[in-house]
């Protein structure tokens, strides 16, 4: 999945730039004097030769022109055109300045978009997360055909997002096989344009998002829940705690990391949802039917208009929102999952100590 | 931009060869200023690359059948064609201009999205290279390939539209006759639903089968300047677009489409508007020519559907536009710039009254060629090539038209207002901010 790739960019990225020579700064255990680390720190420095260059070389060279390549450069030329009025032929020519940019933030539609957006990030997390919990709790007991349910419910996120939209939208279609059913039944009162109704296609999505994704959520916190010792609900259980009181006080404040994590995968994946609208309700209609995320205002506005200067600002935008959610988020709810490790410490060694180190050594 | 249709004195295109040597020096002086030809290798042998569309059965038959001919009259050209399929074409030729090694033939459809590429230094000016020939033979059609004056392809078909309908289900709900005016329609739908079938398919996901119904109200409600001048500022400022859009409002009360027609495709399995027809679960669809081939490909047996029929647009009282106008498309295929010149030659070979008669036959459809089309035997082709004759004008679908970034806008809001959520003035509106988006 695209969405965790990049986050695990920007897990790299966004805490690298405050700290860039993180390695120094970061805060040695304690009793461990700062010296010892700082020596061999340098005596590393001083040890490299053309061997170990060679190495590097070797070993970083590939994956970074790659990455340069196909990432930083296509960022880079998608700010530069996204000032100019481009159709994709030929050189980009036509300076506009800031047009296209003032252009999309007065766009109502491109308003809605971004609407829809923050709503799919919100109830992703309302919708999947308790179900997510609840789910992985139960699975991490001991039942019969517990693989097999684990299986089963992982299902749906293998599946590619290309036929789960076919399937989807060929089910939830007016003339649909879910009318049919509803019919059959005899509720044929509860028959509805899933789709093409505006009052109802974004619950739509976010039903189908919450059952293509949820088995994510769930894997991610069987893996956290295996983490958390047994003997600690079990000295609970000694001292009188309920099974809820264990899953309330205890495996819910344990399982806070791998939580806050999913949440981040989960909102980073919302704002850049893209896949399944594009396949259910297409570049013309996600926008009637109120679907339409800042993704798809983005195909349809810069590839499928013609428009590439256009289209490629509003990837720039895309960018800086999507950035922006993902630094408030790792500022403020991240913070002590990746503290020290990642950023500043409040108490953090002061950096003069190793500068120090390296003048007296 | 618009089409003429004139029925002038047409030359016979007999004398195909010694037009073509003549095509030969002209191109010569041409190709002489371009100077970096792509396939020229030093012995006189030139291979020409050829992206066209068809993929399949016998259109794709044809173009390797009209290659061997070809091959075999210009022993020193080869040509090698690619079979694209359609929704990929415009990005792969993008990608493929742009890396400076275009297709020396490929496919194109006139207008505005061709205007861009013309715009971009991107299409040989074929003027001069045209023979008599094939100028008398495509008369009518050729203004579509005309930008400035000057020459940039050569169709092959026309695609007039229309409405196609289910003669049988209309005979099921009583209505006899075809509908000649809008509110004649409206009779026939309401017969139509009180007989318990939905009466118009129409693949609005797709969007442009909707903006279809937008377009030819427009080509009722304004005049042929109107169309001209809109073409030329690609701007919507007479007052007859907010009437077609009002029009169109009206119309869209009556509720005469299929259920659920925001999420139908036009030609993609049964479920489609072309699919619906053919499974006879709704009367009628407002579709370009081609629709016979796709229909009968989505039929049980995948055989023609025996019932099909087809009348013109209905007339609508009060616009401006003449009576019996149509709106169509035109398929056809031009030279890349730094094409070497023999790419000319295979155009006006392709014009040659027998080999339009033969992709007439092979493509189902109306050749571009007025000396081919005595090979339109199909009684529903007969039936839109007589009107098409009889139209004092056909205008190309606004979205070729008013080129890619106007048409995707103007085709998005005609959406909007099919769901309810949009208003004449939105559509007016939004084509007049699109420049904004370019």
């Amino acid at each position: 999945m695209a969405t965790v790739r990049e986050m695990a960019q920007s897990t790299d990225n966004a805490p690298g730039m405050p700290g860039s020579d993180g390695g120094v700064q970061t805060q040695p255990p304690s009793g461990q004097p700062p010296a010892g680390r700082s020596t061999s720190g340098r005596r590393r420095r001083r040890g490299i030769g053309w061997a170990a260059r060679a190495e590097l070389l070797i070993l970083i060279g590939p994956a970074l022109v790659v990455f340069l390549a196909f990432v930083i450069l296509p960022v880079i030329l998608a700010a530069y055109y996204g000032f100019f009025s481009w159709n994709g032929f030929g050189t980009p020519t036509k300076f506009v300045g800031l047009r296209n940019y003032f252009t999309i933030l007065t766009d109502p539609a491109f308003h809605e978009a971004v609407g829809h957006n923050f709503f799919i990030v919100i109830m992703s997390l309302v919708l999947q997360g308790p179900v997510a919990l609840v789910l992985a709790l139960l699975l991490n007991r001991k039942m019969r055909f517990q693989s097999l349910i684990r299986v089963l419910i992982f299902v749906p996120y293998v599946i590619s997002e290309v036929v789960v939209g076919i399937g989807w939208s060929l089910m939830l279609q007016s003339e649909g096989a879910l009318n049919g059913l509803l019919e059959k039944l005899g509720l044929g009162a509860l028959q509805a344009d899933w789709l093409a109704d505006p009052a109802l296609a974004i619950w739509t999505l976010m039903a189908i998002i919450t059952w293509k994704y949820v088995g994510f959520a769930i894997i991610l916190f069987l893996a956290g829940l295996q983490g958390i010792p047994d003997e600690l609900a079990e000295a609970a259980a000694i001292d009188g705690a309920s099974y809820w009181q264990v899953q309330r006080y205890i495996v819910l404040p344990l399982l806070g990391p791998t939580i806050r994590i999913w949440a981040f995968l989960s909102i980073i994946g919302s704002l850049q949802l893209f896949d399944l609208v594009w396949i259910i309700w297409g570049q013309y209609v996600s926008s009637t039917a109120g679907t339409s995320t800042m993704a798809t205002y983005m195909v349809s506005n810069g590839r499928g208009a013609g428009s590439y200067g256009y289209g490629s600002a509003v990837a720039v935008v895309l960018f800086l929102i999507s950035l922006a959610v993902a630094l408030v988020y790792q500022r403020f709810v991240l913070r002590r999952d990746t503290a020290g490790a990642l950023t500043h410490r409040p108490t953090a060694e002061p950096t003069t100590d190793s500068t120090t180190d390296e003048g007296k050594s | 931009m618009l089409l003429n249709e004139e029925n002038g004195n047409h030359m016979k295109a007999t004398k195909f060869l010694l037009g073509s040597a003549v095509v030969a020096v002209g191109a010569l002086a041409l190709s002489g200023c371009s100077g970096s030809g792509s396939g020229d290798s030093g012995d006189g042998q030139v291979t020409l690359t050829f992206w066209q569309n068809s993929t399949t059965g016998d259109g794709k038959a044809y173009w390797e059948d009209t290659i061997a001919a070809f091959e075999k009259e210009n022993p020193n050209v080869k040509i090698e064609m690619q079979s694209i399929q359609n929704e990929e074409m415009d990005g792969k030729l993008q990608t493929s201009l742009n890396s400076g090694e275009g297709p020396d033939i490929f496919m194109a459809r006139g207008g505005g999205k061709l205007a861009d590429v013309v715009a971009a230094g991107q299409v040989m000016d074929i003027t001069d290279g045209l023979t008599d020939a094939t100028k008398s033979a495509l008369k009518s059609s050729l203004s579509a390939f005309e930008i400035d004056g000057k020459n940039y392809g050569v169709p092959t078909a026309v695609l007039p539209s229309g409405i196609f309908y289910a003669s049988d289900l209309f005979t099921e709900a009583g209505v006899d006759g075809t509908p000649a005016t809008i509110d004649e329609l409206d009779d026939v739908t309401a017969k139509l639903k009180a007989a318990g079938i939905a009466p118009i398919a129409v693949g609005a996901k797709d969007a442009w089968p909707a903006a279809h119904w937008y377009y030819n109200f427009a080509l009722r409600a304004c005049s042929k300047e109107a169309l001209d001048k809109a073409a030329e500022s690609r701007s919507f400022d007479d007052k007859c677009w907010l009437t077609a859009g009002e029009n169109l409002e009206d119309f869209l009360k009556t509720k005469p489409f299929n259920e659920g027609f925001l999420t139908t495709t036009a030609q993609q399995g049964a479920g489609s508007s072309a699919g619906l027809i053919a499974n006879h679960k709704a009367a009628m669809e407002l579709m370009g020519a081609w629709d016979p081939g796709v229909i009968a490909d989505l039929t049980p047996d995948k055989k023609p559907l025996p019932d099909l029929a087809w009348f013109p647009f209905p007339e609508v009282p009060g616009g401006q536009g003449e009576p019996g106008a149509m709106m169509g498309g035109v398929d056809g295929f031009s030279c890349w710039v730094n094409a070497p010149k023999e790419c000319v030659d295979f155009l006006n070979f392709i014009a040659e009254k027998d080999n339009q008669e033969a992709y007439a036959t092979a493509f189902k459809t109306v050749p571009a060629s007025s000396e081919a089309q005595s090979a339109v035997t199909d009684p529903i082709l007969k039936n839109i090539l007589d009107a098409y004759s009889k139209a004092p004008y056909v205008v190309v679908w606004l979205d070729t038209l008013f080129g890619q970034n106007i048409g995707n806008a103007l085709n998005v809001a005609v959406v909007d207002m099919f769901a309810g959520k949009g208003t004449p003035q939105g559509i007016v509106d939004a084509v007049n901010n699109a420049a904004a988006k370019s």
